[in-house]
């Protein structure tokens, strides 16, 4: 059974051997060739395999007044997160979600699908959070696989106005939004973005520097630990921006304005271009680009006739009415085209060509010159002498204050507003198609033209500076920059500031209304009253005040208000009330 | 009884004993590495499990020492007809993993039969070759081995598992070698598969047609049988690709995951890739017990079996590497040496083929892991866990104890 011999020449073991020793040298090379001549790249790959940067968000910069009072801050909030590879039945945590946030559960997937970034990365589910919610989906845990909630920082609003056109709001960004983005480098899905107002403006100075945090992660994305041999990069926090508004005259502005249904009330100080009060009526609450605002909500806003979202000082286009009358006695005086004691009789109708021209005053106002003309508002008399001056003369001068063209504030997206030029008059109705006539409503800005109530401050300030305002911004630090320079005669401005201080001072002055009657302040200003071809005329006050250690220049607008001397007025005087105050603890917002 | 196994044990070589325990030590501190950031219950990881897979191994080592060698050589066909059975059993069981491999016996454990079928079938073969009456130098001599090997294989190949169905195929040659076949006879048998396997490259197809033309001219068969044959092959190869595309897709696919059913979602390229940052960020020195980031970041696949060769590469270096691949070396040349000394055919047989099982078990491991064959999921004997392999190598070491005759020296 075992008989057979095991005979096997020693060729055959030697063989055997040679082939062992083959194998075994060419796994050894094989070996070597990986660990010691492949090491240094091997290592590199492994350590890429493991380490995960985690970026860590800054905390964005507050927005502050000019006396250092809170208009934005942080305010800490919960976001829910689910990370999909660990989340089990994804329908079932959704409406478990829903049940104890109150929250649709579309809403919830919607959230999620718009912020998934892939399998390992967590995606926001929702925000905003309540303690209550929170505790329910804590109670709930078991059930929900993968569902985690982290803080995050959101913007609050402490201060009460609303100022909300000038601060803007941040948006938090979600994948189709990064994917757009010029430079997406900077930025990932759920950080904040200024994406209005100051918040866009002054983007580089609030978002500060993201740190960065070393995780080790595994095969499969998860985060297992710190990694130790590499200390985090601390994140740089946002600058704080002060800003030239002063909180406590908002306040009282925004109040006052939201009495009407739409206006704008402007003060600006023309000495160094600084915004003191930016209302922009009707505004909106700022937070609700914050939190869960819904869908309702948001229709109920954009839908709105009034329009609230616009921002009605920068973007909003507007006939300046009267209130343009000093451009045509500034061309007028410029000219040397009329003498101080000229005068036009102004029976309250003006025939001109086929047309008929109206005065405000149908009754007339007798015998006009040019101090009473601005100080009573009246309209023959600028009908007749502005057919001394040129188009292009006149569109000159409305182009040297700063109409037609942006102002230079610093908010994005501001509208150059239009000053018909003879090119733009001939394009829209060809050459044959208007006439001087035209001129006559420019006078008293009116026609085609159409300007935007920060045109109108720029305008006013040159007036009050003798030409020498700035650019209005609102950074506080910001060296103003100096409008286009306008070069006048000194008798001019002297000229058009008494005009100006009449209006207000002179007992048949329309802008009676605007001063606030306070010793050693003196105010000066020009009503309007614009027709407008949508409904009522809007009402207009441009003025100004000053006293030996301070002047402050105010833009009032009451769309469809009627008069500007009745309406737009009083709301002047109620800013220069405040400003002129004397108790520096009155004029604060928090008293 | 007891004092003739005493006997017996006295004359065994010692050093197969010191290479075995010197590559389960290893094996044990690599799954104690892997087994440290293991969550759960601690009892059951990977490193206790096996040292508890170690008591059954050792008891089927002794058992295999207290078998008198004729009684082996008695029933071996039996053994072999029942193992045919019990590879079949599983197919009357769920699937685990997608395959049926495990026979579930009411443990916590399953049992994989086919493991035991390496070395059944290796001693049944070593009984058909070891007959007197064999006329080796005949071709049609050396078709029933391949028989005898063909038939578990098939089977295994069904389970799906080609891992282990290639190493059942593997001793043939070398025993057929050892026991004198023709090496123009053996050529014949590799030269169709290898026909097949080239013939979906033009270059490896010439190389290998240039080859097989030479070996027919240098061995001179009988000019009718050269030209057929080596024609036969041509066309066979030729054949190959029209009869590959003329599978739809599906089916295309079915025989793709036949040959790589382990084939894992990610793709087989992240696993060898892995593997390699593993075995190679590991230097000379590596990273020390328990400091593979690849394996304890999960980012090493299938760690504590087919891939254990990257966490000892990763953790302890090319330095312990070498001393692995050198202890396995010299463990199959005293095999071999062993096989050269015994005085009768059988146990000489034997012990070939088991050599050759280790073998192929540490190349296809290995080369796998470093990338230099296809991903195809084989343990390395005595380090990866798994309890039936490790019963398996544990009675195969019994088996070269028992016929191995050190004495004859």
């Amino acid at each position: 059974m075992l008989r057979s011999k095991n005979l096997v020449p020693r060729s055959r073991l030697l063989v055997a051997n040679s082939v062992i020793i083959f194998v075994f040298t060419i796994l050894l090379i094989r070996f070597f060739h990986i660990q010691i001549y492949g090491h240094n790249q091997y290592k590199k790959r492994a350590d890429i395999n493991r380490i995960r940067a985690i970026p860590t968000a800054a905390p964005r910069g507050m927005i502050l007044d000019r006396y250092g009072q809170i208009l934005v801050d942080n305010y800490p909030t919960y976001i829910l997160t689910g990370l999909p590879n660990e989340m089990g039945n994804e329908n079932w945590s959704f409406s478990v979600i829903s049940n104890c946030t109150a929250i649709d559960t579309a809403i919830l997937i919607d959230n999620f699908d718009r912020y998934f970034r892939g399998r390992f990365i967590p995606s926001r589910i929702t925000k905003d959070l309540t303690f209550d919610q929170l505790s329910c989906i804590e109670e709930h845990k078991h059930e929900l696989a993968g569902i985690n909630y982290i803080q995050f920082s959101e913007r609050s609003f402490p201060s009460g106005v609303h100022i909300s056109h000038a601060l803007g709001y941040v948006k938090e960004i979600d994948r189709s939004l990064l994917r757009n983005m010029s430079e997406p480098e900077q930025y990932d899905v759920g950080d904040l973005i200024g994406w209005q107002g100051l918040e866009k403006q002054y983007e580089n100075l609030l978002r500060g520097d993201k740190g960065l945090s070393f995780l080790q992660v595994d095969a499969f994305g998860r985060e297992v630990g710190k990694v130790e041999d590499i200390s985090d990069i601390k994140p740089i926090p946002g600058q704080d921006v002060f800003t030239t508004i002063d909180l406590g005259l908002q306040k009282t502005l925004e109040k006052a304005m939201s009495r009407y249904k739409g206006g704008i009330a402007l003060v600006t100080d023309p000495v160094t271009g600084q915004i003191l009060a930016f209302v922009s009526s009707p505004d909106f609450s700022p937070d609700i680009f914050t939190g869960n605002t819904t869908l309702r909500e948001w229709r109920d806003i954009v839908n709105d006739p009034t329009k609230p979202l616009l921002n009605r000082i920068t973007n909003g286009l507007y006939p300046p009415g009267s209130t343009f009358k000093m451009i045509t006695a500034i061309a007028l005086l410029e000219g040397l085209m009329i003498q101080q004691d000229e005068e036009f009789e102004c029976d309250g109708i003006y025939q001109f060509g086929d047309r008929v021209f109206k005065c405000w005053k149908l009754s007339g106002h007798g015998k006009v010159n040019l101090d009473k003309a601005i100080t009573q508002s009246c309209n023959i008399f600028f009908y007749q002498a502005v057919q001394r001056v040129s188009l292009n003369r006149f569109i000159n001068l409305c182009q040297n204050f700063g109409f037609g063209s942006k102002t230079g504030i610093d908010l994005p997206n501001e509208l150059a507003g239009l000053v018909p030029t003879r090119d733009y008059m001939n394009r829209r109705y060809t050459s044959r198609g208007w006439s001087r006539g035209h001129l006559l409503n420019l006078a008293l800005g009116q026609g085609e033209l159409l300007a935007t109530p920060i045109q109108l401050a720029v305008y006013i300030n040159k007036i009050a500076t003798k030409g020498k305002t700035f650019i209005p911004h609102f950074l506080l630090s910001k060296v103003p920059e100096s409008t286009n320079s306008i070069n006048l005669n000194e008798e001019t401005w002297v000229n058009v500031e008494k005009y100006l201080f009449n209006a207000v001072n002179h007992k048949y002055g329309t802008g009676l209304a605007a001063d606030p009657k306070i010793n050693g302040v003196k105010v000066y200003g020009k009503t309007g009253t614009a027709q407008n071809s949508h409904g009522d005329d809007h009402a207009w006050f441009v003025g100004y005040a000053k006293d030996e250690n301070q002047m402050a220049s105010t833009i009032i607008l009451v769309e469809n208000g009627g008069g500007g001397g009745k309406i737009a007025a009083p709301i002047a005087r109620i800013a220069f009330k405040h400003l002129f105050n004397k108790n520096i603890e009155d004029r604060l917002a928090v008293k | 009884m007891f004092k003739a196994v005493f006997n017996q044990a006295s004359d065994m070589p010692i050093s197969i004993i010191i290479f075995t325990i010197m590559l389960t030590c290893l094996g044990l501190i690599s799954l104690f590495s892997i087994s440290m950031h293991q969550f759960g219950d601690l009892a059951i990881t990977t490193f206790t499990k096996q040292l508890l897979f170690l008591i059954p191994s050792i008891v089927g080592f002794l058992t295999i020492l207290f078998i008198p060698k004729y009684i082996i050589h008695k029933y071996i066909y039996a053994a072999y007809s029942l193992m045919l059975i019990l590879i079949f059993v599983p197919y009357f069981f769920d699937t685990i993993a997608g395959t049926h491999r495990w026979i579930n016996i009411g443990l916590p454990v399953g049992v994989q039969p086919s493991e035991f079928a390496k070395w059944i079938m290796v001693v049944a073969l070593a009984r058909y070759l070891s007959d007197h009456n064999l006329r080796i130098k005949r071709f049609t001599t050396i078709l029933f081995p391949i028989f005898i090997a063909l038939v578990p294989a098939i089977i295994i190949l069904q389970q799906p598992d080609l891992g282990t169905a290639i190493i059942l195929l593997t001793p043939i040659l070398p025993m057929l070698y050892w026991v004198g076949a023709r090496p123009f006879h053996l050529f014949i048998l590799v030269a169709p598969v290898l026909s097949i396997a080239t013939a979906f490259h033009t270059i490896s197809f010439t190389v290998w047609a240039i080859l097989m033309g030479s070996v027919i001219y240098l061995t001179q068969p009988r000019l009718f049988f050269g030209v057929m044959f080596y024609f036969g092959n041509i066309f066979l190869g030729l054949l190959a690709p029209f009869l590959w595309s003329s599978f739809r897709p599906y089916q295309q696919k079915r025989i793709l995951t036949l040959f790589n059913p382990e084939l894992d979602p990610l793709g087989a390229a992240y696993q060898t890739i892995q593997s390699k940052v593993a075995i190679g960020s590991g230097g000379f020195f590596g990273k020390g017990l328990g400091s593979g980031t690849q394996t304890h970041l999960k980012f090493l696949p299938v760690q504590e079996s087919d891939f254990i060769v990257s966490v000892i590469g990763e953790e302890f270096g090319f330095i312990t590497i070498s001393i692995m691949l050198i202890i396995f070396s010299l463990f199959l040349l005293k095999i071999v040496k062993l096989a050269f000394l015994a005085k009768e055919r059988f146990p000489g047989l034997v012990l070939i083929g088991i050599g050759t099982i280790f073998m192929a078990h540490v190349f296809v491991n290995t080369a796998m892991s470093t990338g230099m064959i296809p991903v195809k999921g084989l343990p390395l004997p005595f380090i990866s866990a798994g309890g039936s392999f490790l019963l398996s190598c544990f009675i195969m070491i019994g088996l070269i104890m028992k016929m191995s005759d050190e004495s004859i020296e």
